[in-house]
């Protein structure tokens, strides 16, 4: 180029430059209102709009009903526990089928058939004691709950429901410094908080949808619930007078589930003040008119994206986590098993929390789904107590038959009143699992973010469980 | 076991020791990051950033006013002052002390960086207004100009800063003072904010808590030597005449007067009304393009359509589509009633 070229361009940008010292801040609200006030001219003369009044007018109705401050509430909770409800209850079924096939029969086929084609014993114990059945047992106890659940909340959310719950909720969420959306996430939560991370994406305000993120963990997934009900069944229920004890246990329960929701509109409250109170933030949310779901679509598109995603992810942690949790409890060092050793040595630690070790050790193998952590402490406390009736060999995770028989095994760990809450306080306040953490780096792309969800909860749950101790202790006298 | 009694004592403490070490703006880390920025180059800076105000505004600076405007003690301002001259960026004359070519250009290095530091504060973030200037103070001294060039090409190389103050370009040009100060407006005259002075803070601070910010329309009441009287977008403020002294203003050019209180979105009632006049210029950035997308533009009609159970947010209908906005949202938007 010229040089009488690029003086003449640097002139131009130069006079750009100065042009817009003079054409002010509002220049490019100007250029927009511009652009839609033109496109509104066009659209008024080429477009006709068909009447429809009449659905719009039963939105309305229907938004008067959902949205009023006497029915609004109650009705939400209603359909809330109605999803919940079919979730347990239909789950069950399909859950105990594919455990039975997966693990009654196909576990002992295979650990036959490996024999019989010449495996060394550590090799099956590995591959097939280990990785088999650690996934098989995520499968067996994910898979259906995720598959009721999932297709029913996105029928809701079809339907234009959801949005409404997050319309009456933002009030509250507002306090806290969070999005109304973030209700719709908590609850995806209670289904599975990896699902409940992703479902994060509908706030689009950056740091509301943080928020979200890092506090999901505080809904009770799916995977912690039937910890919550055997252990409260059997120490709690077992604390008072057996007439009471149905109640008084699911009272525990829920007030644990309660308890997240509290402490997720604390822990949102205090991010949305400190570490997060940079992020930007832009509340709008879109009340999309009523329509009537789309049933195969939303089935097909909720297995897809939600359940199936989730399910691998899960699956795709749980057969190395398989293999450290074979591994741990049968590589000796010195005559002993590593777990063993860990278990001796955080043990101190881990009473101070009103815990013990084999639980700190099922957290840190078990990360890759909540569900097998009761497996995983029945096999250590098996291992660590040395009884012998009970489990089908070294590093084997295991179901008892019944609540008894994991009463026995549990008691004979060691376990008192105060192990109990202290486990059920742990399970809802620790890490998030390994597939909810991997779904947290891909959905915010961030290292911090992602450490800052796994700390936080841990963190917390340390110190209230630590704190119960001490006081029970106090209180106690011993 | 360790008695739960003594154990509870060392847990308590413990966290307190955390609040006393973490605890935000008073705690030692933070404590320990402000000690820690009060440098020598630090003072070289500010000193230079004076000096170039002084030479804008047209008034002669001294190393009393150096001392007074770093809040350092005279002698601390005379062995700057020497320093300054011996690295040639600022020459002493009768007048008192004036910048070198050198001298300038650092200057408006470090003011480009701290106003396009408040321009990423107001619009890429949720910080409050009463916090950019502090935070743009301490990362003046922090970037180089290739990052703040970057970070200007980032938010789309802005011209003015959220106090309306022009932004330095990388070359240093800076357009000339415009504008009034609002104490010297007439009776009865229109006008809008386009500058509001961001030091000292508790000035600065007493505007904002006002509720005052660039792009208002004023209109003077009353001037006396006690009080000045204006209306800004309708509301009435009343303000000390040194207060005023730092709110600039500029005649309106294109752009609709309004006579009379500005009608806000919120005042709706369900079922009523309105057609969108603007937009305050106190939402900014991702809230502000959020807005606009959603075709909340001069001319478009809204009306309330739903409360949810709190009474906040509040459903609006707009362009078809059934939005929910907060009420602190609502009040940024400025109508004229239909009917």
């Amino acid at each position: 180029m010229d040089n009488k070229g690029s003086n003449g361009r640097e002139e131009i940008l130069e006079l750009a430059n100065n042009l817009r010292w003079e054409i002010g801040v509002d220049f490019h609200d100007k250029l927009m209102e511009s652009i839609y006030e033109n496109a509104a001219t066009i659209a008024a003369r080429s477009v006709s709009t068909p009447d429809k009044e009449a659905v719009f007018s039963f939105d309305k109705k229907l938004d008067k009903i959902l949205t009023s401050p006497v029915f609004g509430f109650p009705i939400m909770f209603v359909v809330l526990a109605v999803v919940f409800w079919l979730t347990v209850v239909g789950a069950n079924y399909p859950s105990s089928f594919l455990a039975s096939i997966l693990i009654d029969e196909f576990h002992p086929v295979l650990k036959s058939f490996s024999l019989s084609i010449g495996f060394p014993g550590w090799l099956s114990g590995l591959l097939i004691d280990g990785g088999y059945l650690s996934m098989a047992w995520v499968i067996a106890v994910m898979l259906p709950p995720m598959a009721i659940f999932f297709p029913l909340f996105t029928l809701l959310e079809d339907f234009g429901y959801l949005p409404r719950v997050a319309f009456n909720m933002d009030n509250l969420y507002k306090k806290a410094g969070a999005h109304g959306k973030q209700a719709l996430t908590m609850a995806m939560g209670f289904g599975c908080n990896a699902a409940g991370v992703i479902a994060s994406r509908v706030i689009d305000s950056p740091r509301e949808r943080l928020i979200a993120i890092i506090t999901n963990n505080f809904s009770l997934c799916n995977g912690r619930w039937p910890t919550q009900i055997l252990i409260a069944t059997i120490f709690i229920g077992g604390a008072v007078p057996a007439y009471l004890a149905g109640i008084v246990s699911a009272a525990a329960v829920v007030g644990i589930a309660v308890l997240g929701v509290v402490l997720s509109l604390i822990v949102s409250w205090t991010l949305s003040k400190t570490v997060l109170k940079g992020e930007a933030s832009a509340f709008s949310l879109e009340l999309p008119p009523y329509r009537p779901p789309r049933i195969l679509q939303t089935l097909y598109t909720s297995l897809i994206d939600r359940t199936l995603i989730v399910l691998w992810r899960a699956v795709v942690f749980a057969f190395p986590a398989g293999l450290v949790i074979w591994l741990v409890a049968n590589v000796n060092i010195g005559g002993e098993s590593i777990a063993s050793v860990f278990i001796n040595w955080s043990d101190p630690f881990a009473i101070l929390l009103g815990l013990n070790g084999v639980i700190l050790l099922a957290y840190i193998i078990a990360i890759p789904a909540n569900e097998i952590v009761i497996p995983t402490i029945l096999m250590l406390t098996v291992l660590v107590t040395g009884l012998t009736d009970f489990g089908h060999g070294t590093g084997v995770m295991f179901e008892a038959n019944s609540t008894e028989v994991t009463a026995e095994i549990l008691k004979a760990g060691g376990w008192t009143l105060l192990t109990g809450v202290n486990l059920m306080i742990f399970s809802l306040l620790h890490n998030p699992c390994s597939t909810t953490l991997l779904t947290i780096f891909k959905e915010t792309r961030s290292v911090k973010w992602t450490v800052v969800s796994a700390l936080l909860p841990l963190a917390l749950g340390f110190t209230v469980t630590f704190f119960v101790a001490q006081i029970w202790r106090l209180i106690a006298g011993f | 076991m360790i008695d739960p009694l003594t154990s509870l004592i060392i847990g308590f403490s413990v966290i307190l020791l955390l609040v006393i070490i973490f605890y935000p703006g008073k705690g030692l880390v933070a404590r320990f990051k402000k000690n820690k920025a009060n440098t020598y180059r630090v003072l070289i800076e500010d000193s230079l950033k004076h000096l170039y105000n002084c030479e804008y505004n047209g008034i002669n600076c001294t190393l009393n006013s150096i001392a007074g405007s770093l809040s350092i003690s005279a002698d601390e301002a005379a062995k700057v002052a020497a320093k300054l001259e011996e690295l040639g960026l600022v020459v002493s004359n009768e007048n008192g002390l004036s910048l070198t070519p050198d001298g300038r250009a650092y200057a408006l290095k470090v003011i480009r960086i701290h106003r396009l530091w408040e321009k990423y504060l107001a619009d890429e973030t949720s910080i409050g207004e009463e916090d950019w200037h502090h935070s743009a103070e301490e990362i003046e001294h922090q970037m180089t100009l290739a990052e703040a060039d970057k970070l200007a090409a980032q938010i789309g190389n802005p011209v003015f800063d959220p106090h309306g103050d022009p932004i330095p370009t990388a070359k240093g040009d800076l357009p000339g003072k415009k504008g009034k100060s609002l104490d010297s407006m007439k009776i009865g005259e229109f006008a809008k904010i386009i500058h509001i002075e961001d030091e000292p803070h508790y000035i600065y601070s007493q505007l904002v808590a006002e509720g005052l910010y660039p792009g208002m329309q004023v209109q003077l009441i009353e001037s006396t030597k006690e009080r000045i009287k204006f209306l800004a977008n309708g509301e009435e403020v009343v303000l000390a005449p040194l207060f005023a002294k730092n709110i600039t203003v500029a005649p309106i050019k294109d752009e609709r007067k309004i006579e009379g209180t500005f009608k806000k979105l919120s005042s709706l009632k369900p079922g009523e009304k309105g057609k969108v006049l603007g937009i305050s210029r106190r939402c900014r950035g991702q809230q502000r393009r959020r807005l606009m997308d959603l075709g909340v533009v001069p001319g478009t009609e809204i009306e309330v359509e739903l409360e949810s159970i709190g009474g906040d947010p509040i459903a609006y209908r707009i362009k078809g589509a059934t939005i929910a906005l907060r009420k602190s949202q609502a009040e940024n938007i400025y109508i004229e009633s239909e009917e």
